[in-house]
C-alpha cells in the first residue's frame, strides 16, 4: 500500500499504535539532492577498437554462457569474427584496464572461440534486402569492401561487390598466409555475407574488365581498392632476380601458385608482411631465412606475438640492418650488402630515426630476397576523377570523396593497415551510403582518428553510452583479484612449419574463455553484477530481470552507495536540479 | 578447431550476479526514514531476507524505532513489536514463549537492537535470556554511539572517538566493550560477527543462527554517517576496511569455545586508512592512532590464537 | 473443592484454572509461593504453561507483554520494588491493550527495609491505565484471577488484583475452588483481537508493526480509546460479576455496601481492612450506631456513580487509608473527595491514615476511628494519622 493513510474519527482507528500500511506512502525522494542513474561508460576496449565491436558489452554475454547472444553482437559490428579473432593486433588489449591486475583480458583469443562455434552462422540483419532500393556498389573485395556490403545489406539495401582478382578477400586471402588464417574460415565468413544476397563478382578490375559503364545503374559507389602495391627497395640491384616484393610473393603463394623459394632468403622490413613473407618461405622449403630491419626491435610494428612466433620458428633477426645494395651473379641475386644503423632521434611519429653508421659495410648472403617495405594504393582507375592525397583517396570523416555519389574506405583511404580498421572504415562507409541514398543530412560522423589512438566509434548498433573512457582508477578494486591470463595453445614448432595449412595458434579451451571473460571488469558497463541493488539502504533499486536496473526515484535519497560500489563505473551521480524547470 | 564443452548455446546456466547467495525476496519497504547511507537499514535488511515471512521482529529502542516509520506504516513486512530500550532480551522471550504455546514452533524470534540497548541498557536482559537459552535471535546493529538521541556515547563507542558527550578534548577514554567475549562467556550456541559490506556472510550466519535452537547473538557494525561524520556514500567501504584493518574480525563462536573466522582480509590494512574517513576521530593524533594500532594488532593476534589459525593464516 | 490455603496460593489456583499459558515470575516477598506453586504446577503438566524465570520485574512484565502479544494469555505477581521496577512496562501493557492479569501483593517501598502490608505500592501505579481491583478475602483473590481475565479480555486493559501481604497473601483461610469445566464454561480461550501472526506456507502472514512512533496527531485518539475502554469496564466489571454469581454462588460488585441503609456513619474500606471493619459495623450497630461500611473492590476505572449512591445520605464517612502520598495524602480519600466533589450529597470526608509498613489493624483500631469520627464535625488536618506515637 502506497497511500497516506488518514482518520476521520476515532472509530476509524485501531485501539492500539499498529501498522495498517507499509511507508511506501513516504516519498523519501524528496530528501535527495544527488542523484544516480545508470549510464554506461565507454570501455577502454571499446574506444580503442577500430572496428567499433561493443567489447565489454559481448564479454559480459560470454561470462554468462551466452555464447551466441555475444556473436550476434559482435557480427553486428563486424562480420569478420574469425579473421580479426586470428590476425588483429588488438589494441584492444592494449588499452585493458585489467592489464593492471593479472594481464589484459584475452579479447582476441574470446573473440576467436565465438567466431570458431560449431554453430551455422547466422548474421543479424535489420531488414531483408529491398530489390527496388536504390542500389550502391562496392569495388573491392577486402575487409573494407565487403564490411561495407555486409552493413548495407543489413539495413536492407541492395549491393553489388566487383572484385579484381579471381578470388574475394582481399588482404585477407591474398596478404595473410592459411597457417596464420585458415581458409575455410575466411570462406564460411565471406559466403555467409554473399548468402544474404549479395553478389561477389569477381575478376572484375575497375577500368579493365569493369568498366564505368556497368557501375552507372548504382546510385553510390564505394572504393576499396586496398594498397596493393609494393613499395621499392631503391637500391641498386633491385631488378635481379629472385627480388621479389612480399606481397607479389604473398599473393602468388595464397592464390595457391607454385612458387619457388630459395634456400638462404633475406627478407627485409619489419611489419607483418614481413614476418608473414619469412614464415611463408620458411614453410616453402628454404634452409635459412633473415629478417633484416633498420630499426630494433622495439620499433618493430609488426604484432609482438607474430614476431614471437617467427623467432620461435627459427628465423632469424638482424636489427638496425639496412641494405644498400643487391649483390648478384648472372643476373639473379646472391646476397646483400648492408650497413648497420643506429637510432637517432625520433620522427613526427614519434619513431626513432635511423642513422647508418659509416664503415659499418657487411654482407648478408641470399638467393632471394623479399621486400616488406610498406604497401601503397592503385588509385590509377580513378585518378582525375577523386581528389587523392598523399596517396591516398580523400575523403571526409563521412567515407565521401570529392565526387559527390562516391565514398572510399579501408587502406587506399585511410592507410591504417589492419582487418579491423579496414572493417570499421567500411561500416562507416556503408552508413554514410545508406543515408546518403536515403537523402538525409551526412551528420553525426565521429572524426576519422588517426592510426593507433582510438577507433572508429561508428556504430551499426549504437547504445547509448557516455563518452568518457573509464579509467583503472575508476574501477572498484575491492571486487576484483589478480588473476593471471589464460595462454593459448599453439602448435609445437617442429610440426608446424611443415605445411603452409597448418594453423599456429589454437586459441582457447571453453573453461579458459570463460575465465577470461570472468576476468574482464566490464569497465563503464553494467553487467548484472547486483552490488547496486544489494547495498541500497533503501530499497530503492530493484531489478526488472536479469539484465536491467530500476532506481526509484520515489524513494531514492541519493546517498551514492551504488555508484560507490558499483565495480565499473556504470552509474553516474549528478546534482539534483529540482528547481530547473 | 576449438572444441566446444556444452552443447547448448545460451542455455547455460546465466552466472546471474556475485550476489547470488542474497535471496531476492524484500522484506522491507521504501519510505522508511534512516539517513542516507545509514548502516541499520542494510543490516535488517539482509537478515530478513535470510529468515523469510515466518518471522517476528522485535525493534528495541535505537535508530530502527524511528527508520521503521511512524503509526499508522511500517517498513518491515512481517510482524514487528517495538519495545523498551531494556527489554530486547525478555521482550523475546515472551514473545517465544507465547508462540511455541500457539503451537508456532518454528518461528524465528529476531530482537534488533543498537548497541546501547545491547551493551548497557540492555544487558540484563539479554545475559538473563541467553543464561537461559532462550529460542531467539539477538542481532546488536553497532553504530558505536547513541546515535538516535544525538550521538551519546556508550559502552561500544570505540577508544579515542568523538561523541557528543566525549568531546574531543575529552574523547572516549576506555575501550569499546567486547560484547562478543561476554556472549560466548554465556556458552550459547552460536555467536558471531559480521557488517554490511558482507551480506552474503551475514545472511549465512543470520541462517545458520536460525537453524539452532537455543540463543543466538550476532554483532553487526553497521557504519552511522551522521555520527561517525562520513560521506554517506562510504558505509560499504568503512564497513570493508574495518574487516580489512582487522579491527572489526569476522568471525563466530560455539558454545564459548570453537572459534572460526569466516572472512579473511585480502590483505590488512593499517588502521590508520579507517580512522582517517571518519571525522570522530580527526582529532587524533600519530600516537593515539599508534595506540591504536597496537591495540587492533594484539586483539587480531589473539583471535587468530583462538581460533586456532597461524598468525600467517589467511592474509594477515 | 474446599481447600484451606494462603492467599497465594488462591491466585495460583485461579491462574491454573484459567489456563494461563505463560508465566513470567521474578521472587520477592511476599509474593513468591504464588509462583512456587505454579511452577510446580507447570512442572507436572497440571498447568500447560511455560514458566519463564526472568532476571528482574522489568523483565518479568516485558516477557508477560511479548507473550500477550503473541496472542496467548499471560500472568505474573510482584509486590512493592518489584512493581516499582516494572514501573515503565506497565505502560507498556496498557498503552499496548493487553489483558494481562498481575497479582499484586500489597507491601511496602522502602527503604529502610519493610516486607509487610500496606497500599502505596499498587495506589503508586494507578495513573498506568490498569485495572486495579482490591481482595478482602483469599476466596476473593481466586475468583478475581477468573473474573479478572474475563474483564480484561472483554475490554482489553490489564488487570492488577491486589492483596494484603501476610494477611492475606500468608494466612490460610478456606477457600472453595471451583470446577475447571464449570470455569471452563465461564471463560473461555483468549481470542486476541490483534496479535503476532507471522507468515507461514499456507498460512498468510499478518505483517503489522506494533507501538511505534506516534505523533500529537493520532495520540488523543487512541488514549481517548483507552479511556473509553476504562469506562466500558465499569458496566462490564459489574456484568462479570454478577455472572459469577450465577455461574459459582459468589457474586461481585463494583463495590459493597455493608449494613448502609440509613447509616449516617460510614466506613470507606478497601482489602482486608474491611473484614476487620465488618466486625466492628456489626458490633457498633448493635449498639445502635447508624453506621455502615462501604467496601471498595473495583479501584480503577473509579466507579464514580456507584460510589456516590453508596454514600449518598450519609453525613460523616470514614476513609481508611492504608497508603500515604506524602505531601498530599491518603489516596483512597483523595479519590473520594473527587468523586463526591460537586454531587448533591456530600457527606464530611474523614481521612485516616493507619497500618503503614504492615502495622496491624485491629478491631479497636477500627473502634478508635469511629469514636474520632463521632467527635469531631470536621477533619482537624489533610491527614489523620492513628496509632503513631507522637
Amino acid at each position: 500500500m502506497s497511500h497516506i493513510i488518514n482518520f476521520r474519527s476515532v472509530s476509524e482507528m485501531p485501539d492500539v499504535a499498529m501498522s495498517l500500511g507499509t511507508t511506501r506512502y513516504n516519498k523519501t525522494g524528496s530528501w535527495r539532492y544527488l542523484r544516480p542513474l545508470y549510464r554506461n561508460r565507454t570501455s577502454p576496449c571499446f574506444a580503442a577498437c577500430p572496428a567499433g565491436e561493443d567489447i565489454a558489452q559481448h564479454l559480459r554475454w560470454v561470462k554468462e554462457g551466452q555464447y551466441e547472444r555475444a556473436l550476434t553482437r559482435i557480427l553486428e559490428e563486424n562480420p569478420f569474427p574469425g579473421v580479426c579473432g586470428r590476425v588483429c593486433p588488438h589494441p584492444c588489449e592494449a588499452e585493458c584496464n585489467r592489464a593492471e591486475l593479472g594481464g589484459a583480458v584475452a579479447i582476441h583469443h574470446v573473440e576467436r572461440f565465438l567466431a570458431d562455434l560449431p554453430i551455422a552462422r547466422c548474421l543479424p540483419v535489420v531488414r531483408p534486402i529491398d530489390p527496388d532500393a536504390p542500389a550502391a556498389a562496392v569495388i573491392g573485395s577486402g575487409p573494407a569492401g565487403l564490411s561495407c556490403a555486409y552493413q548495407l545489406a543489413r539495413l536492407g539495401r541492395p549491393v553489388t561487390v566487383f572484385e579484381a582478382l579471381n578470388e574475394p578477400g582481399g588482404m585477407m586471402r591474398v596478404g595473410i598466409p592459411p597457417y596464420r588464417l585458415p581458409r575455410a574460415v575466411l570462406d564460411a565468413e565471406i559466403e555467409s555475407i554473399a548468402a544474404l544476397g549479395v553478389p561477389i563478382r569477381t575478376n572484375k578490375r575497375l577500368g579493365d574488365t569493369l568498366s564505368w559503364d556497368e557501375l552507372k545503374p548504382f546510385k553510390a559507389l564505394f572504393l576499396a581498392f586496398g594498397q596493393h602495391v609494393s613499395k621499392k627497395l631503391d637500391i641498386p640491384g633491385e631488378e635481379l632476380a629472385g627480388v621479389v616484393a612480399g606481397l607479389d610473393f604473398l599473393r602468388q603463394v595464397n592464390l595457391g601458385k607454385k612458387v619457388k623459394v630459395g634456400r638462404s632468403v633475406a627478407v627485409i622490413g619489419g611489419g607483418n608482411t614481413a614476418m608473414d613473407a619469412a614464415r611463408s618461405a620458411l614453410r616453402l622449403g628454404a634452409q635459412k631465412v633473415t629478417i633484416l630491419y633498420r630499426r630494433s626491435r622495439n620499433e618493430m610494428p609488426a604484432i609482438a606475438e607474430e614476431i614471437e612466433e617467427t623467432q620461435a620458428e627459427g628465423i632469424h633477426f638482424q636489427y638496425l640492418s639496412a641494405p644498400v645494395h643487391v649483390l648478384g651473379d648472372a643476373g639473379h641475386v646472391t646476397g646483400l650488402r648492408c650497413v648497420q644503423m643506429t637510432l637517432g632521434d625520433p620522427d613526427e611519429r614519434g619513431r626513432r630515426k635511423p642513422i647508418p653508421v659509416s664503415g659499418s659495410d657487411f654482407t648478408v648472403p641470399a638467393d632471394m630476397v623479399i621486400t616488406a617495405l610498406g604497401q601503397d594504393a592503385d588509385l590509377s582507375p580513378v585518378a582525375g576523377s577523386v581528389d587523392i592525397r598523399s596517396g591516398l583517396l580523400a575523403i571526409n570523416e563521412t567515407g565521401l570523396t570529392s565526387c559527390p555519389t562516391v565514398f572510399a574506405g579501408g587502406d587506399c583511404a585511410t592507410g591504417f593497415g589492419t582487418v579491423a580498421w579496414a572493417v570499421g572504415s567500411g561500416k562507416r562507409g556503408a552508413l554514410a551510403i545508406d543515408k546518403y541514398l536515403r537523402g538525409e543530412a551526412l551528420e553525426g560522423f565521429p572524426p576519422l582518428r588517426e592510426h593507433g589512438s582510438g577507433g572508429s566509434t561508428v556504430l551499426a548498433a549504437p547504445r547509448e553510452v557516455d563518452p568518457a573512457v573509464v579509467t583503472f582508477q575508476d574501477i572498484n578494486q575491492a571486487y576484483f583479484e589478480s588473476e593471471p591470463r589464460a595462454v593459448q595453445r599453439q602448435k609445437p614448432v617442429g610440426r608446424r612449419v611443415k605445411s603452409m595449412r597448418s594453423e599456429v595458434n589454437l586459441g582457447l579451451s571453453e573453461a579458459d574463455v570463460r575465465c577470461e571473460a570472468e576476468r574482464c571488469f566490464s569497465c563503464g558497463t553494467c553487467n548484472g553484477c547486483d552490488n547496486c541493488w544489494v547495498y541500497c539502504p533503501d530499497v530503492a533499486i530493484s531489478r526488472l530481470n536479469h539484465e536491467d536496473y530500476v532506481i526509484d526515484y520515489d524513494f531514492c535519497k541519493g546517498c551514492g552507495l551504488c555508484a560507490e560500489e558499483c565495480p565499473r563505473e556504470a552509474i553516474a551521480i549528478e546534482e539534483e536540479l529540482k528547481w530547473k524547470k | 578447431m576449438t572444441q566446444i564443452l556444452t552443447p547448448q548455446y545460451g542455455v547455460s546456466p546465466k552466472v546471474r550476479s556475485q550476489h547470488d547467495a542474497v535471496p531476492q525476496d524484500e522484506w522491507m519497504t521504501p519510505g522508511h526514514v534512516a539517513c542516507p547511507g545509514c548502516g541499520a537499514p542494510m543490516a535488517v535488511r539482509y537478515a530478513l531476507k535470510a529468515l523469510g515471512e515466518n518471522t517476528v521482529v522485535i525493534i528495541v529502542a535505537s535508530c530502527w524505532s524511528i527508520i521503521a516509520g511512524p503509526f499508522p506504516y511500517s517498513a518491515v513486512e512481517v510482524p514487528l513489536l517495538h519495545t523498551l530500550f531494556a527489554t530486547g532480551g525478555s521482550m523475546a522471550s515472551g514473545v517465544k514463549a507465547g508462540l511455541e504455546m500457539r503451537g508456532l514452533k518454528d518461528t524465528a524470534v529476531l530482537t534488533v537492537a543498537g548497541d546501547g540497548g545491547t551493551f548497557d541498557i540492555g544487558l540484563q536482559a539479554l545475559s538473563a535470556a541467553v543464561e537461559r537459552n532462550e529460542d531467539f535471535i539477538y542481532m546488536c546493529y553497532d553504530n558505536e554511539a547513541y546515535m538516535n538521541t544525538g550521538i551519546q556515547r556508550s559502552s561500544a563507542t570505540p577508544w579515542g572517538a568523538w561523541t557528543s558527550t566525549t568531546p574531543v578534548k575529552h574523547p572516549k577514554d576506555q575501550p569499546k566493550k567486547d560484547m562478543v567475549a561476554i556472549m560466548a562467556a554465556h556458552r550459547i550456541p552460536y555467536t558471531a560477527t559480521a557488517t554490511v559490506a558482507y551480506p552474503e556472510d551475514l545472511i549465512a550466519k543470520v541462517r545458520k543462527a536460525n537453524s539452532i535452537r537455543g540463543s543466538k547473538f550476532l554483532h553487526v557494525l553497521a557504519p552511522c554517517p551522521s555520527g561517525w561524520k562520513t560521506e554517506s556514500n562510504q558505509t560499504v567501504y568503512l564497513s570493508r576496511l574495518a574487516v580489512e584493518t582487522c579491527l572489526f574480525p569476522l568471525y563466530e563462536v560455539e558454545h564459548g569455545e570453537d572459534y572460526r573466522i569466516t572472512v579473511w582480509p585480502k590483505q590488512k590494512q593499517p588502521v590508520e586508512k579507517y580512522l582517517r574517513l571518519q571525522g570522530r576521530f580527526a582529532h587524533l593524533k600519530e600516537d593515539a592512532i599508534a595506540q591504536i594500532q597496537e591495540n587492533v594488532d594484539r586483539e587480531w593476534a589473539r583471535l587468530l590464537k583462538k581460533a586456532g589459525a597461524a598468525p600467517g593464516g589467511g592474509a594477515c | 473443592m474446599e481447600k484451606v490455603m494462603m492467599g497465594n496460593h488462591a491466585i495460583s489456583y485461579g491462574v491454573q484454572l484459567a489456563r494461563v499459558q505463560v508465566i513470567a515470575a521474578y521472587p520477592i516477598t511476599p509474593q513468591t509461593q504464588v509462583v512456587e506453586i505454579l511452577s510446580e504446577f507447570c512442572a507436572d503438566g497440571r498447568l500447560d504453561a511455560k514458566f519463564i524465570k526472568v532476571e528482574s520485574e522489568h523483565s518479568v512484565m516485558a516477557a508477560v507483554v511479548g507473550a500477550s502479544m503473541a496472542g496467548v494469555r499471560a500472568f505474573t505477581a510482584s509486590s512493592s520494588h518489584g512493581l516499582a521496577l516494572m514501573h515503565e512496562v506497565l505502560h507498556w501493557a496498557s498503552g499496548g491493550r493487553l489483558p494481562i492479569v498481575m497479582a499484586e501483593i500489597n507491601r511496602t517501598l522502602g527503604p529502610g527495609w519493610n516486607v509487610w502490608t500496606e497500599q502505596t505500592d499498587s495506589l503508586a501505579q494507578r495513573d498506568t491505565g490498569w485495572m486495579q481491583f482490591y481482595c478482602e478475602t483469599n476466596q476473593e483473590a481466586l475468583d478475581s484471577v477468573l473474573m479478572g481475565y474475563k474483564i480484561a479480555e472483554k475490554v482489553r486493559l490489564p488487570v492488577m488484583l491486589v492483596l494484603d501481604a501476610f494477611v492475606l497473601s500468608h494466612t490460610e483461610e478456606p477457600v472453595n475452588v471451583p470446577d475447571q469445566a464449570a470455569v471452563d464454561a465461564f471463560l473461555p480461550p483468549y481470542e486476541p483481537r490483534y496479535r503476532l501472526q507471522p507468515g507461514a506456507p499456507g498460512v498468510p502472514g499478518e505483517p503489522h508493526s506494533f507501538f511505534g512512533l506516534v505523533g500529537p496527531e493520532h495520540w488523543m485518539e487512541l488514549r481517548f480509546k483507552m479511556q473509553q475502554a476504562m469506562e466500558e469496564a465499569v458496566d462490564v466489571s459489574r456484568q462479570v460479576g454478577a455472572e459469577f454469581g450465577r455461574t459459582f454462588g459468589r457474586p461481585y460488585d463494583l463495590l459493597e455496601s455493608y449494613r448502609m441503609d440509613g447509616a449516617e456513619l460510614a466506613l470507606f474500606t478497601a482489602g482486608s481492612i474491611t473484614g476487620t471493619s465488618r466486625e466492628v459495623v456489626d458490633e457498633l450497630r448493635e449498639q445502635g450506631l447508624s453506621i455502615g461500611l462501604v467496601k471498595l473492590r473495583m479501584f480503577r476505572p473509579f466507579p464514580y456513580a456507584a460510589v456516590r449512591q453508596a454514600l449518598a445520605g450519609v453525613k460523616k464517612v470514614a476513609v481508611i487509608d492504608r497508603n500515604m502520598s506524602y505531601g498530599c495524602g491518603g489516596i483512597f480519600a483523595s479519590e473520594l473527595r473527587s468523586a463526591l466533589y460537586g454531587s448533591t450529597s456530600q457527606p464530611v470526608v474523614f481521612p485516616f491514615i493507619i497500618g503503614l509498613g504492615g502495622r496491624d489493624v485491629t478491631p479497636q483500631s477500627i473502634r478508635d476511628i469511629v469514636t474520632h469520627l463521632r467527635q469531631h464535625d470536621r477533619p482537624e488536618s489533610e491527614t489523620i494519622w492513628m496509632e503513631v506515637k507522637r
